[in-house]
């Protein structure tokens, strides 16, 4: 029983190493995807190109301008006309472009209301607002209007609001799921393609152990990727603060890799070759990672989605690492998300297992 | 007159020489057959003829000369070629007569009243003309090969190149399949260019071209080929030294025994034998096995399975004995694989009983007791690819609970006496398809099974490696007593079983010994002739 168990797992371990391309993509999507993902999306502006069309004659205008600086901002280029302004943000040259009318200054100094007319390329939306925002800043800040209220923010669990890790963090629980599902899937749909089905129906072993035993080595593929991935890029490069256990993030991650397994072994059931297991993975991995909270957050969805995402174990999983790993929450308090990722995710295993062992 | 000539056609994919320097002419109304093992260059010499693919050296078909795709583009409205592989060039979704427009449509040909009757005649001689509704995907084997044929036909084409059509298709199938390209030679006087590895087949052409590692190395009629190796055809008989096949001995050097009438795998052999790429003897020990109290290893009583209201097999019986090789043999769709599946244990059984060594087997335990005493060999020899030979059987030996030692000694054991050992630690894809069914055979032989079950494993396999395996069977049957049952295509391997059981829409029709058949049917002169009577 136990010889033939782990003779399986072996032989699967044996045939992934084996197959150097497909150790290549597991080592990419863990390492080098995970990196790109954490430090290529940018929301905060960086070099956005500023035009400005000056009607006052400099002073004020010039003291806000020299606050847009880099890293955030290129030297702002001076337009002669709000037309000439106007086209140069047509042809996307520039992406913001401000407006100081003939009476801004007039206005300002005489603690009139002044208006500073701003023109923005939206289609760029976010890089856009924020630059919006950093601008109501700097007038803020310059107009000093007496206000009494000064805003003092304390930044709780990532206190330099920096989203490279929690991209980092979130990718690496994507590309968990996603290259569980596919490898789990193809463990099986390979042996469809190379013939060796029927010799594997005929092994005088109860079905449910050779099963078991196939899921259980991809399960080790991908804890070992978690792993590799978590040391390297997500605490080495991006210093996400780990403030919980790593043990409870590796039992949770145990858990939750075997719901995804068992996503894997239903696709296995239906695909007939392994380009099927590709298109079908991609086809459930999306309302997963949709319904999970990993690209919106699960309080801005629409209600019917919201009760959904109760489906989804990708949901508590993320909850659950993003709590370890910023909020540090104690073992004693994370059971909502062991709860849920062990019920939704053995419902899971239980009904692929099921699927793929009706075909032995 | 007609003519094509081909031309020092060499075709190589990057480094890689597919065939070189092919010359060759052909006259209308000619058949032409290219044989030679898989890989030997044939379906790339007929690439390039039919202009699908970049070749040096020309090809002039009727005063168009060509030596590229490009170039043979004015060929295209009188050529025809059909690839390799069944129901290829069909739609699963379309209908027989859809089928027909669709190519009349893409061929631009005029549906006058002249075409009609072509059409008519064509469906007529396909015996499709009263399935013209039926989807191509629902029809058998044989009928899409058919109706591919007459797809391909429909324009009337001068040059008709056909990649091995009759491969997988049933005897039946296969006969009405030549019924027509000989119809179509005689009365268009179309030159066709065929390769089959049917070697009955092959003998009926006008002229053949014999293919080996890329390059032709003989041509003529098959008369005139035999003639070249009759010099080194002997009759079997053992120890008298050269290659012993199970009919006849072939041997470079003179030997002191009569000599045998030659056949067309003759060929192969006498060139294996010129290149030095036999296969080392396989020597089996003589086994001394567990004395089994009755002979019966092996009995369905009225094995029944449906699917809905379709019957697939119908209260059929079988009896499989100790060191007998039966042969399970009927057209596609004759219900061959669901039976096996019923046999093996994969198909639960609607209807009758199966016994294993006297006892029945009834429910999962019986049926894992089953698999334990079963060999299986899958069809293309397919074992794990990412696995060395030896790895390979380890694992074998560990699912099916072989004590480490044990199975230490039995791979060594199986590999000297099959001769595979110098193979051992190479990958199965590296290594020739003869080393593949030896391995692929003793991981099926490890646990000592008393039934060894073989799905076509034939399919598909060249002349050489086909008697080799055959050779080898018999050994297994003869040293140590193996039961074995084989399904297979074709009607040759029948001469090679002990008994043979037909199957026809479900049913079996005959189940007798191969000498009480050739008894019963005193004018066959091949088992072919005998299955064809059952099937008309």
């Amino acid at each position: 029983m136990n010889r033939i168990f782990w003779t399986i797992v072996a032989k699967e371990l044996l045939a992934f190493i084996r197959s150097w391309q497909l150790v290549l993509v597991v080592l990419y999507s863990f390492t080098v995807n995970v990196y790109i993902s954490g430090s290529g999306i940018e929301i905060k502006p960086r070099n956005v190109a500023v035009g400005y069309v000056d009607y006052t004659g400099g002073g004020i205008s010039q003291k806000i301008l020299s606050k847009l600086h880099a890293p955030e901002f290129l030297p702002p280029r001076r337009f002669v006309s709000q037309e000439a302004l106007s086209r140069a943000i047509y042809d996307k040259e520039i992406i913001v472009g401000i407006v100081f009318g003939p009476d801004f200054e007039k206005n300002w100094r005489r603690g009139e209301k002044s208006s500073l007319n701003v023109l923005l390329d939206a289609t760029a939306a976010s890089q856009a607002y924020t630059t919006l925002s950093y601008l109501q800043n700097i007038v803020l800040e310059l107009s000093r209007s007496g206000m009494s209220v000064d805003i003092a923010s304390h930044k709780l669990f990532n206190p330099n609001a920096d989203n490279h890790t929690f991209m980092a963090l979130t990718e690496l629980l994507s590309v968990t799921t996603m290259l569980c599902v596919i490898l789990t899937a193809v463990v099986f749909v390979r042996e469809k393609e190379q013939g060796t089905w029927d010799i594997m129906l005929l092994m005088p072993v109860d079905p449910k152990l050779i099963i078991l035993a196939k899921s259980f080595s991809q399960v080790l593929i991908i804890l070992s990727g978690v792993v590799i991935s978590l040391g390297f890029i997500v605490l080495g490069v991006f210093s996400t603060p780990l403030n919980g256990s790593f043990w409870a993030f590796a039992l949770l991650t145990f858990f939750y890799i075997w719901a995804s397994a068992g996503i894997g072994l239903f696709i296995a059931a239906i695909a007939r070759d392994v380009m099927q297991v590709a298109q079908l993975s991609i086809l459930v991995m999306m309302p997963l990672i949709f319904l999970s909270g990993a690209w919106t957050p699960i309080y801005a969805m629409h209600p019917a989605l919201q009760a959904l995402s109760l489906f989804s174990p990708l949901r508590y999983y993320i909850e659950g690492t993003e709590s370890i790993f910023y909020r540090g929450t104690e073992w004693i308090d994370l059971w909502p998300y062991f709860l849920g990722v062990i019920l939704v995710g053995g419902l899971m295993y239980w009904i692929g297992f099921r699927k793929i062992g009706r075909l032995f | 007159m007609e003519y094509l000539s081909v031309e020092n056609v060499t075709v190589s994919y990057g480094i890689h020489v597919a065939i070189r320097d092919a010359t060759f002419r052909a006259d209308g109304g000619e058949i032409i057959g290219f044989i030679g093992a898989d890989g030997s260059g044939k379906s790339s010499l007929m690439h390039a003829i039919a202009g699908v693919g970049n070749f040096s050296g020309s090809v002039r078909f009727n005063g168009i000369g060509y030596r590229s795709a490009k170039e043979a583009e004015p060929l295209k409205p009188l050529c025809a070629f059909m690839p390799q592989g069944i129901g290829l060039v069909l739609y699963e979704m379309l209908s027989v007569e859809e089928h027909l427009d669709f190519f009349a449509d893409i061929r631009a040909i005029k549906p006058d009243s002249d075409f009609l009757a072509y059409r008519q005649r064509l469906l007529r001689m396909a015996g499709l003309d009263k399935f013209t509704a039926r989807r191509a995907g629902d029809l058998t084997g044989g009928m899409m090969q058919k109706l591919s044929l007459i797809c391909t036909l429909l324009h009337r084409p001068r040059l008709l190149i056909l990649d091995e059509p009759t491969t997988g298709v049933d005897p039946l199938s296969r006969i009405e399949l030549w019924e027509i390209l000989d119809q179509i030679r005689r009365e268009e006087g179309t030159i066709i260019l065929v390769s089959t590895a049917y070697m009955q087949e092959a003998a009926r052409m006008d002229r053949l071209l014999l293919f080996d590692a890329g390059e032709i190395i003989a041509s003529g009629t098959a008369t005139e080929l035999l003639e070249t190796v009759r010099p080194m055809c002997y009759l079997p008989t053992p120890g008298s030294g050269g290659v012993r096949t199970f009919d006849a001995t072939y041997s470079l050097q003179p030997l002191d025994i009569p000599h045998a009438e030659p056949t067309l795998e003759a060929l192969f052999f006498v060139n294996a034998l010129k290149n030095n790429r036999l296969l080392p003897p396989v020597t089996l020990s003589g086994e001394e096995k567990i004395p089994f109290s009755d002979d019966v290893v092996m009995e369905a009583r009225g094995l029944t399975k449906r699917f809905g209201d379709f019957v697939a097999n119908d209260r059929i019986d079988l009896n499989l004995r100790r060191g007998e090789i039966l042969g399970l043999l009927g057209a596609n769709g004759a219900g061959k694989t669901t039976f096996i599946k019923m046999l093996l244990g994969l198909h639960p059984i609607d209807g009758g009983e199966l016994f294993l060594l006297g006892k029945p087997v009834r429910n999962a335990h019986d049926r894992r007791t089953l698999k334990a005493s079963i060999g299986y060999v899958s069809q293309h020899f397919a074992l794990y690819g990412d696995m060395t030979v030896r790895e390979n059987l380890l694992y074998f030996a560990a699912i099916r609970r072989i004590p480490s030692q044990e199975a230490l000694e039995k791979t060594a054991r199986y590999a000297l006496e099959l001769g595979f050992s110098e193979y051992l630690d190479e990958m199965p894809s590296q290594l020739p398809l003869g080393i593949n069914q030896r391995f692929s055979l003793a991981a099926a032989l490890l646990h000592d099974p008393h039934v060894l079950f073989l799905d076509e494993p034939t399919s598909g396999v060249d002349a050489i490696a086909r008697a080799q395996f055959w050779q080898l069977l018999i050994a297994l049957k003869e040293k140590w007593k193996i039961a074995i049952l084989i399904t297979t295509h074709y009607m040759s391997e029948a001469e090679y079983c002990d008994r043979i059981v037909l199957l026809r829409d479900g049913a079996k029709v005959a189940d007798d010994t191969l000498e009480r058949f050739y008894a019963a049917h005193p004018d066959a002169e091949t088992f072919e002739d005998i299955f064809l009577e059952y099937y008309r």
